[in-house]
């Protein structure tokens, strides 16, 4: 793709984000904000799941941080401005991720899976218990939004309006995919595709592995924190069934495998395909799980790679790239390098 | 005794009980992970099937023995075309494939119990010869729970045998350290595969049918059981099914005098102890391997 063709594609988004709510209704509005709150979560959980290779089955508890962190900020903190206590809540992330750190990073594969499931479901039997700081299964709800204060040019109201919390989402979310996607192309970046790839190799390069898993699985659950935050003040309210309930820890894992683990973009599609799968399921039935599984079980079966997967081999089956550019991988080529 | 006492004692026997269940459903995750490398994440949906086959049956027939001896059949059955059909088909791209598919088979096990079943609280009774008390210790104590325990007892006595004495047992435990060179020495790896599986759900089976009278079945049942047998696995070590056996009565003892001293903080006592394993040992207390 050439850097022309680039431009116009960005220009296009960005003026389609802009007109997105006058087009599509206050309704779709809202919905797509639900989009992009999850697409950031799934993509932060890609950090783990496509980039670094570690599957986690509680994710859920950095989005809850997140949410809870900064519902209680502007429950409790009288007068707290809205950027910090949106900061409350990715650093709530941060800090949990951090204690966890010196822990996870010691196991991985399936070990690495459970461990978190199992630390996920502490995290959300802690806030149910904790009824006086977390409301218990109420959750926190109804707390203040304060304005967005953009010094000396505007205060926008935000609460109750969801045209201009639209446009905060969008910018604040966008932002985050966009970090996370340079992140992915630092030379730090590309360090975790290695440890997933050959971690002893990596070890062997000088670098330290669990130090790099560790800044890698903070960083992600960094913005997990941050899509949390997002997700409790959009919905001003925050409860563990919510934002902490193991559904919410399968959600990104599955809109990344839809979408496909291979690519950064991916769960972004897959987040897509489900919230449109959704709409359109929930007018006919109610067994939302039961789609919800057989479109799994159809996925892992038959198309391993995801949509973007799926979508890479339609392109070169139709627009085959020479393999002077691509060096296809025959099987005597392998049988020689074995 | 003094009273004080035979509280602690039918405790015990409590989490005894508790921990046979988890042992039950654990070694079953156990021997099919140790084998093939799989975590079935939706063994404890088949957990829960059982015990729905099992109040099924004993609607149509009025026998809690007639259901405990055809309900688990029945869920390997199913457990078998899990394996043959699908698991099978997408072995050699790699675990984390296997790990979602099984995730998508509990979603789909689960929405067809609520389909089929409702979601209510569906009561089994106990059979008749097993209701009562039984006097332990100058303490009532009911006899369906030692029960129980005789039947994981007993199941877990078979397991041995079969393991250790046979030579299908032999087959199994070369297979659970090397499962290519098995297959290398002319053994049909693929049907020994199928036929664990086959075990494993019989075994979750089993403990789905015994654990229906005492909590009833309903389709959150595999939630907390299940959980509860997936930590066991990985804190005992992978592939160990002592390990599994010991940290389940852990588990049991941890839950029953939980409950009675720290009630607050019960539910996350297991994790906190299978978190403090793996920060000294990553691969769990008798694991050996990588997982």
């Amino acid at each position: 793709m050439n850097k022309k063709l680039q431009w116009i594609l960005w220009t296009v988004l960005v003026v389609f984000l802009a007109l997105y709510p006058k087009i599509f209704g206050i309704y779709y509005t809202n919905v797509f904000v639900t989009f992009a709150v999850f697409a950031v979560y799934a993509v932060s959980l890609n950090l783990l799941l496509g980039y670094t290779g570690l599957l986690s089955f509680g994710h859920a508890m950095f989005f809850g941080a997140g949410g809870y962190g900064t519902a209680l900020a502007l429950k409790h903190i009288h007068g707290i401005a809205l950027m910090p206590a949106l900061g409350i809540g990715f650093v709530a992330a941060i800090v949990l991720a951090a204690i966890l750190s010196p822990l996870v990073v010691r196991v991985s594969g399936t070990a690495f899976a459970m461990l978190h499931l199992a630390l996920g479901q502490i995290m959300y039997v802690l806030a149910l218990k904790l009824r006086g700081i977390t409301g218990g299964e109420d959750g926190i709800g109804n707390f203040p939004i304060p304005k967005l204060n953009i010094p000396g040019i505007a205060a926008i109201q935000m609460k109750n309006d969801t045209v201009n919390f639209y446009y905060f989402a969008v910018v604040v979310l966008g932002l985050s995919l966009l970090i996370m996607w340079f992140f992915t192309k630092t030379p730090f970046g590309q360090l975790q595709v290695g440890v997933r790839d050959n971690a002893k190799r990596i070890d062997y390069l000088g670098y330290k592995v669990p130090q790099i898993k560790a800044v890698i699985y903070i960083f992600s659950a960094a913005f997990a924190g941050m899509a949390g935050a997002m997700y409790a003040l959009f919905n001003n309210m925050v409860s563990a069934d919510g934002s902490l309930g193991v559904l919410i820890s399968f959600n990104p894992i599955i809109s990344a495998m839809v979408g496909g683990i291979g690519s950064f973009l991916g769960p972004v599609w897959g987040t897509a395909i489900f919230q449109v799968i959704e709409e359109v399921v929930q007018h006919f039935t109610d067994r939302v799980e039961l789609v919800v599984g057989i479109i799994l079980i159809l996925v892992v079966m038959f198309a391993p790679g995801g949509f973007t997967g799926w979508i890479s081999m339609l392109k070169q089956k139709f627009f085959p790239i020479g393999p002077r550019l691509l060096p296809v991988v025959t099987k005597e080529k392998l049988e020689k390098v074995a | 005794m003094d009273p004080t006492t035979s509280l602690y004692v039918a405790q015990g026997i409590h989490g005894l009980a508790y921990g046979m269940i988890l042992f039950l459903i654990a070694s079953g995750l156990n021997i099919i992970f140790g084998m093939m490398g799989i975590l079935n994440l939706a063994h404890t949906a088949f957990f829960m099937l059982a015990a729905y086959f099992g109040y099924q049956v004993v609607e149509w027939t009025g026998s809690f023995w007639i259901a405990l001896l055809i309900a688990p059949i029945a869920t390997a059955f199913f457990g078998i075309i899990l394996e043959r059909f699908f698991l099978r088909r997408i072995h050699t791209r790699g675990h984390l494939g296997e790990l979602i598919l099984t995730v998508g088979v509990g979603m789909v096990i689960l929405a067809a119990v609520k389909i089929f079943w409702g979601t209510e609280n569906l009561p089994v009774a106990v059979p008749p010869g097993l209701a009562g008390m039984v006097n332990i210790a100058g303490l009532g104590y009911p006899i369906y729970r030692l029960f129980v325990i005789a039947v994981a007892l007993v199941v877990l006595g078979i397991m041995a045998l079969v393991l250790y004495k046979t030579r299908l047992g032999m087959i199994v435990r070369a297979a659970v350290s090397d499962a290519d060179m098995v297959n290398a020495l002319g053994i049909n790896i693929p049907v020994v595969f199928m036929l664990v599986f086959g075990i494993g759900t019989w075994l979750a089976g089993v403990a789905g049918v015994v654990i229906a009278p005492i909590l009833t079945v309903f389709p959150g049942l595999d939630g907390q059981v299940g959980m509860d047998a997936f930590i066991v696995v990985v804190t005992g070590g992978f592939g160990s099914l002592m390990g599994s056996f010991i940290v389940s009565l852990i588990f049991g003892f941890l839950s029953s005098y939980g409950v009675q001293f720290v009630s607050q903080l019960a539910p996350v006592l297991m994790v906190l102890f299978m978190a403090i394993v793996l920060a000294f040992r990553p691969n769990g207390l008798f694991g050996e391997r990588e997982s």
